[in-house]
């Protein structure tokens, strides 16, 4: 056999063989773990002691667009203390609109210090946006353990910039 | 063991050989040689990239259900695992739900089998990754061959295969045995795909050569949205893969050596068997396929005696035996698919081609008068919100179908002309009406085939986003065609100047017609074109519509449109000539590109919409530089280079648009590839 040939054949037992071994008949290692570990997620608690939230939110025409996007900045919050892995919300909520959406972060151990929460940007039609400006409500809410914590929570102007 | 050592050599050899034979002959006539093998598992690795198993578009759930069903034996589906028994696309008969696109979903069978077959013995999370790093090897091996540096490749190709291989399974996440469903559908449209691309490489090398072949085989991949709907297991990919290996045969069939695999007249009948197995897929778009080839193939072909049009009719009808027994056992007619069905008319995906519109107006008429009753497919509930339905009835009967007369034939010659009518005018009336639309609104050919942008209508229904683009926005490289189009116009005024100043110009135009007729390259031009216009025709009333992203009810006219690039002389010269050239602004384009268009998107925070009009802007501005420079190329050869540089920019706008999109802005499953997976997690979304 070919010195080529013979390395081709290596390469796929290789391939397939640590395929074979980890696979459910086999068995002999999991090579497929959760990148995400969800055990315990929701208990605990958490304490906030600060929290920097933007004062003001805004709704821009969409590049090349007819449709709005939502621009919400950055909320900073500050971690003292955690205990188990609590869940931690920001959250927009826009009167006039009946829009509210929330973004979710998860807090570990040794998650303390400041923290920054983001929201993905988000569009809205022309047939939800209809005025020149809302009344919105920005909240940070601790999850854990069944009990909601607000930690912050104040109305903020949501502009319509076209 | 000396026994058996010797027993397995006596029995390897003839059967290595045996299987070697079969080896080379799969490869002739599936991919046609070496360097078609290696654009098909190219393929495969490059769609692997950016391939999220999952669901895209709801109606991808009503195939998913299908395929599940048929792999254990029933065309009706029970129950709805995916999705709902709502989801677009499944239809109600006599109490049963059906999927639709059956030809598609019985492809899939296999597919499914085996990944079921691998997931017994492999994780389904890994199983991906391991195919992915086998076919990165066999293309390590067949480059090694082509380049005759056999022990370089299989270095290589290892190498590559077990680094990615390792970081796969270091990466690796698991991945739901519910996904295998899927997953099957996608690999089978992935390898649809392959043949497309594999298909157009013959093609092209058969009529311009190799390095030709070679560009309008990955073009058709990397340069248009080809590569977007390759791993979406909708109709499209598996409708260009047929209407490629259509026009291939055609070419074949007038071009077809003593020694060939067929002879001239079988390569005419494969034409019409690919047809015929499209009608399994999409009975509609089959029909102006067939359309197209009945009009090119019959005046052109070198032979039309009853025993060549007995073969090929034969073939033919054999070719739509799958399809007729579908729709026997699914509706218990013959020619009545599922998809002529009302379904469920809500949801997201837009309802389908024909059978809802044209359908549902022409046969009201017909079948009323005539009695030949086809009362499924008049069916006045399809729901469909254009008003084709209506316009089909009107339209159809001005457009040469006369509802009166058909009515007194019908009752006078029975049942079967009256069906016979009724199926031609169901089948013409969806051109006649897309045509009158054309004529009546011409600026609705800028919203298809120019500038998109917002369209309110539509992006109500695509959540806001401006989420369409046109055929020129998604593949610039198509704007290269007007050179093509002033060439072609150029040659037959240069004709017909030739043949309106000869001394009997009506026997000289015959002689021009004649010389022309016999010519392989003349018949697969006139298909493609037919066919591209037809499927135009065809979608027109509809369009521009939500769910498209890149108008993929024409996702045809792209090979179609690379086929034209490649048949257009100035830009041979330029791929021959410049050929470093175009790979250079390509390879910038690609690696630039793709990283400034992310910036932007990423840095302006952009949603879908917008990142696609980004795109549909660069686009259009490469194009338009690129149809100037290929115009200039036509007169004068200077002009090349800024040809190439174009040319290569626009491709590669092509390829930003399926790298972006598929990596960044439309993340709807686990990546196929763990290691993607994680890279595209760190991406973020849009």
């Amino acid at each position: 056999m070919e010195r080529s040939t013979a390395l081709v054949y290596a390469t796929v037992a290789v391939i397939v063989g640590v395929t074979v071994v980890s696979g459910p008949s086999v068995g002999l290692v999991d090579l497929t773990t959760p990148r995400a570990d969800t055990t315990g997620l929701g208990q605990g608690n958490a304490t906030i002691d600060r929290v920097e939230a933007p004062d003001r939110v805004r709704l821009d025409r969409g590049f090349q667009s007819e449709s709005y996007r939502l621009e919400v900045p950055d909320a900073r919050v500050h971690v003292a203390a955690v205990t188990g892995r609590p869940i931690l919300n920001y959250r927009i909520e826009i009167d006039g609109m009946g829009y509210s959406r929330t973004s979710t972060f998860f807090l570990d151990g040794d998650d303390t210090g400041w923290k920054t929460l983001s929201f993905e940007g988000t569009t809205l039609g022309t047939d939800e946006v209809t005025r020149d400006s809302y009344n919105g409500t920005l909240s940070v809410v601790v999850r854990a353990s069944d009990t909601e914590t607000v930690v912050y929570r104040a109305s903020v102007p949501v502009e319509v910039v076209s | 063991m000396s026994v058996d050592f010797a027993l397995g050599r006596r029995w390897a050899g003839p059967t290595r050989r045996r299987a070697a034979t079969a080896k080379r002959l799969l490869v002739r006539a599936l991919v046609g040689d070496r360097v078609g093998l290696t654009l098909w598992l190219g393929t495969l690795a490059f769609v692997g990239l950016y391939w999220r198993v999952g669901f895209f578009i709801t109606d991808n759930y009503t195939l998913a259900n299908a395929l599940l069903a048929l792999s254990e034996g029933s065309l009706a589906i029970e129950s709805a695992p995916y999705g709902s028994l709502d989801a677009p696309g499944t239809s109600v008969v006599d109490g049963s739900h059906y999927g639709r696109n059956y030809g598609q979903v019985a492809f899939a069978v296999p597919f499914l089998w085996a990944l079921r077959g691998a997931t017994t013995v492999a994780d389904p999370g890994l199983v991906f990754a391991t195919l992915w790093s086998l076919v990165v090897l066999a293309i390590g091996v067949q480059v090694g061959h082509l380049l005759d540096r056999p022990s370089a490749g299989a270095t290589v190709g290892s190498a590559v295969a077990l680094v990615a291989f390792g970081v796969n399974a270091a990466y690796a996440t698991p991945i739901e045995a519910r996904l295998l469903v899927p997953a099957a559908l996608q690999i089978s449209a992935i390898v649809a795909t392959a043949f497309a691309v594999a298909t157009a490489y013959r093609l092209l090398t058969r009529l311009h050569g190799r390095r030709v072949g070679v560009a309008a085989g990955a073009l058709t991949l990397v340069a248009t949205p080809v590569g977007f709907w390759a791993s979406v297991p909708k109709r499209h990919v598996f409708v260009i893969a047929l209407v490629l290996g259509v026009a291939y045969a055609l070419c074949r069939s007038r071009d077809a050596s003593p020694d060939g695999p067929l002879s001239a007249t079988g390569f005419r009948a494969l034409a019409y068997v690919l047809v015929g197995l499209l009608t399994w897929i999409h009975a509609g778009e089959a029909f102006v396929v067939f359309l197209a080839l009945v009009i090119v193939d019959v005046p052109t072909a070198p032979a039309n005696d009853p025993r060549t049009l007995a073969i090929v009719g034969v073939a033919f009808a054999l070719s739509l035996a799958p399809f007729f027994a579908t729709n026997v056992l699914v509706s218990g007619d013959p020619i009545t698919p599922p998809r002529s069905f009302s379904g469920y008319a809500g949801g997201s995906e837009p309802p389908a081609f024909g059978g809802d519109s044209g359908a549902g107006g022409s046969s009201g008429g017909s079948g009323g008068t005539g009695g030949s009753g086809d009362p499924g497919s008049g069916d006045p509930g399809s729901g469909d919100p254009g008003g084709g339905g209506s316009g089909g009835s009107g339209s159809g009967g001005s457009g040469g179908f006369p509802v009166p007369f058909v009515g007194r034939v019908t009752s006078f010659v029975g049942t079967l002309v009256g069906t016979a009518v009724w199926l031609s005018t169901v089948l013409f009336a969806p051109l006649v009406d897309g045509y009158d639309d054309l004529v009546a609104n011409p600026g609705k050919l800028n919203h298809i085939f120019g500038r998109g942008g917002y369209l309110s209508g539509v992006a109500s229904r695509d959540d806001s986003q401006a989420i369409y683009l046109t055929v020129t926005e998604s593949s610039p490289l198509a704007a290269g065609l007007v050179a093509g189009c002033a060439a072609a116009i150029a040659g037959f005024a240069r004709s017909a100047r030739r043949i309106g100043t000869a001394n009997r110009p009506v026997a000289s135009a015959l002689q021009w017609f004649r010389d022309g007729r016999r010519a392989p390259a003349a018949a697969t031009d006139a298909f493609a074109l037919l066919t591209a216009l037809f499927f135009l025709l065809t979608y027109a009333t509809r369009l521009p519509l939500h769910a498209m992203v890149t108008v993929r009810y024409l996702l045809v006219l792209f090979p179609l449109a690379v086929y034209g690039l490649a048949r257009t002389p100035v830009l041979r010269r330029v791929v021959a000539k410049q050929g470093r050239l175009c790979v250079w602004s390509y390879a910038g384009g690609v690696l630039v590109g793709a990283q400034l268009i992310y910036v932007v998107v990423a840095v302006r925070d952009f949603g879908p919409g917008e990142a696609f009009q980004l795109h549909a802007l660069a686009g259009l501005a490469v194009a338009g530089a690129f149809a100037l420079a290929a115009l200039a190329s036509l007169v004068d050869e200077r002009a090349d280079r800024a040809t190439a540089v174009t040319g290569g920019a626009a491709a590669a706008l092509g390829t930003d648009f399926l790298l972006l999109s598929g990596l960044f802005y439309f993340q709807y499953g686990p990546y196929a590839l763990p290691l993607v997976d994680y890279l595209a997690g760190l991406l973020g979304g849009v």
